[in-house]
């Protein structure tokens, strides 16, 4: 419970925050190196410019690794990320050019992602079924709703707006620090501090009396909202919407939130972590392009790539104790 | 001692088999099959359901493996990219000296299941996470596939395979009958055997299976070597039912089987469940889609429709015990 202490003791901050970093110094290191190799091929990095164009395409995944790390660590998991980022997206490639405006396609964006995920949420933990199931259904009936509002890709996003977001502004890279400060804020809320007492222990976090229900639901409504602003952000950055476009976020946000050492029994892992894990992804991705790998060896790499890295404190452990 | 042995199994009786999830599930197929053998008409042919079952019969042999696995408390996310292999594999191997075609679906099996053991193995010895495990293995393969196949779909001119594909046996296609053997061989292994009986305990408490003396890492190595092996079945299956192999043929049957062992009443969390609820929980989901299909909605409505009746199936089917 050393979260509880750092927000009321500032003496604690530092070394709890120490504590937190300890186990991902490899993580922090394996991206050291491959954005120092990204850098390294593509010197247009180092500037304003390059970091926020970059800040670009990390950022949808960002969003997403956030959506799952936060269920994760409420011991729940979302196969329908994927298709509420695809959802998102229709919904603002449909609203936004209409009477609504930008204001009403956005609100309407977050709103819907809100319902999605508290939905889900009601359904898996008042109901008591297992979240892999819930959010595997609920991602076909997502992915059906996303096809009625628009069957084949089309809609549209008022041309200024998508260059704020997805111009020669460093627009991204704001949204992202914004979202790493709320998150930082949203765990001083009560709901928020319950967040990882009803991940690591929900029976004796209830019996605490920590709201424990309240805590999860509440987890995957921001999961639902983070999913479906990524869709906001890429049918900005794509001008248009698209039902499929999400479907490979599902995955990788898994990937992202595991590689960042996020656990999936819950009360494990930080966001930081996560962060990390999908910036990686981004990287390795990016830096694969440059080396100009064909798409197909991409798959082959990444495979592998993610099988090392979660697997390599497991090695270095065998390792240290055989000698 | 003679009284111990009268209450060692609790008496029959008729609301224990109603709390029977396997049974629960077997009585919503035949709920769902009259009811709609009467509100549509030739849904209830012999033709039709003998068609329906011969496509369950390849998420069946799917989901063999992975009840096992979500049985001994892991998931398998690899199972639709090893479909995809086997079926895309075995005209790839096929050789001249080879006419029957049974040395490409034996050295396909032996294909399949090395690389569930691969999973084991990272799962067992690596500690990686089952999801994070199957997941990348999904991934790496389904690159490798399009490096090996390409784009295009690959025939297979096999008599093996056309027979398991085409051939009927007094009316009922062999497929029926592979998946009817396998089933007795699952179920049989699953419930009467010390290795069924350990990825129970596995599932249940892998820390006290393991200080009872079930060798952890070699079981596990097992269930997904097993899941390997059946995903390539069906992968062969698949192949003779077709006629011809493509990168991504065995995708819809990942969340298939998964929908399946849990329809049938497996607890995700493993430690409980039967392949005998598994086997109704494919049928029902060949069934479901049947219907969807008939009723004649876009792909939307259908893809809405599939998931809000499995998440209606999940209630009267999927609960899990109240844990608090």
């Amino acid at each position: 419970m050393t979260h509880l202490s750092s927000a009321r003791d500032d003496r604690l901050y530092w070394p709890v925050q120490r504590e937190r970093n300890r186990s991902l110094y490899g993580l922090f290191a394996v991206v050291a190196a491959f954005v120092a190799l990204y850098a390294y091929l593509f010197p247009g990095l180092l500037s304003v410019a390059g970091v926020s164009k970059f800040a670009q395409s990390w950022l949808p995944l960002a969003l997403v690794s956030m959506a799952q790390a936060i269920l994760m660590l409420t011991g729940g998991i979302s196969l329908a990320i994927g298709a509420t980022v695809s959802l998102g997206a229709v919904i603002a490639a449909t609203t936004m050019m209409g009477p609504l405006g930008v204001p009403g396609g956005i609100a309407a964006v977050a709103v819907s992602g809100l319902a999605i995920g508290a939905l889900c949420g009601v359904i898996a933990i008042r109901l008591r079924l297992p979240a892999i199931i819930v959010t595997l259904a609920a991602s076909f009936i997502i992915a059906g709703v996303a096809l009625l509002i628009l069957p084949r890709p089309g809609g549209a996003i008022p041309d200024w707006f998508s260059d704020l977001l997805a111009g020669n502004t460093p627009a991204a890279l704001i949204l992202l620090i914004l979202a790493a400060l709320l998150w930082k804020l949203y765990l001083a809320t009560p709901l928020g501090l319950s967040l990882y007492a009803a991940g690591e222990n929900p029976v004796g976090a209830y019996r605490a009396g920590v709201p424990v229900d309240a805590a999860r639901i509440a987890a995957y409504a921001l999961s639902g909202l983070l999913s479906t602003l990524a869709g906001l952000f890429i049918a900005a950055q794509t001008g248009s919407g698209d039902p499929v476009i999400g479907n490979a976020f599902t995955l990788n946000s898994i990937a992202a939130a595991v590689l960042g050492g996020v656990g999936f029994l819950g009360g494990r892992g930080t966001m930081r972590g996560a962060i990390a894990g999908s910036l990686l992804l981004s990287v390795m991705i990016n830096v694969m392009f440059f080396l100009g790998f064909p798409p197909v060896a991409q798959y082959v790499a990444q495979g592998l790539i993610i099988i090392g890295a979660v697997a390599l404190p497991e090695i270095t452990r065998r390792f240290k104790r055989t000698r | 001692m003679n009284g111990a042995k009268d209450h060692r199994f609790p008496a029959w009786r008729a609301s224990a088999l109603l709390r029977n999830r396997a049974f629960l599930t077997v009585l919503i197929v035949a709920l769902v099959w009259i009811v709609a053998g009467f509100a549509k008409p030739g849904f209830g042919a012999y033709g039709h359901l003998r068609y329906l079952l011969e496509l369950a019969a390849v998420i069946g042999l799917v989901a063999i493996g992975q009840t096992y696995v979500v049985i001994a408390g892991g998931i398998d996310l690899s199972v639709g990219a090893i479909v995809t292999v086997s079926a895309v594999g075995v005209p790839l191997v096929a050789l001249s000296g080879d006419t029957t075609g049974v040395f490409a679906v034996i050295a396909i099996l032996a294909a399949a299941t090395s690389i569930g053991l691969l999973n084991g193995l990272g799962v067992a010895y690596l500690r990686i996470h089952p999801m994070i495990m199957t997941l990348a293995m999904a991934t790496f393969l389904q690159g490798v596939l399009i490096l090996i196949a390409g784009g295009t779909a690959i025939s297979a001119q096999n008599p093996l395979l056309a027979w398991l594909g085409n051939a009927r046996i007094i009316g009922i296609p062999a497929s029926v009958i592979l998946w009817t053997l396998m089933s007795g061989v699952a179920l049989a292994v699953l419930h009467a055997t010390p290795f069924g009986a350990r990825l129970f305990a596995l599932g249940a408490n892998p820390l006290a299976s393991a200080l009872s003396g079930v060798n952890v890492q070699r079981t596990t190595m097992a269930v997904y070597a097993v899941s390997g092996l059946t995903a390539g079945l069906a992968g062969v299956l698949v192949l003779g039912m077709n006629g011809q192999g493509y990168v991504g043929i065995g995708d819809p049957y990942l969340l298939a089987s998964i929908a399946a062992v849990v329809l049938g009443g497996t607890s995700i969390l493993g430690g409980s469940g039967s392949y005998a609820g598994t086997i109704p929980g494919a049928i029902l989901l060949v069934t479901i889609t049947a219907l969807i299909t008939v009723v004649n909605a876009s792909a939307g409505w259908r893809s809405i429709l599939f998931g809000s009746l499995i998440l209606l199936l999940l209630l009267l089917s999927g609960r899990e015990s109240q844990r608090r």
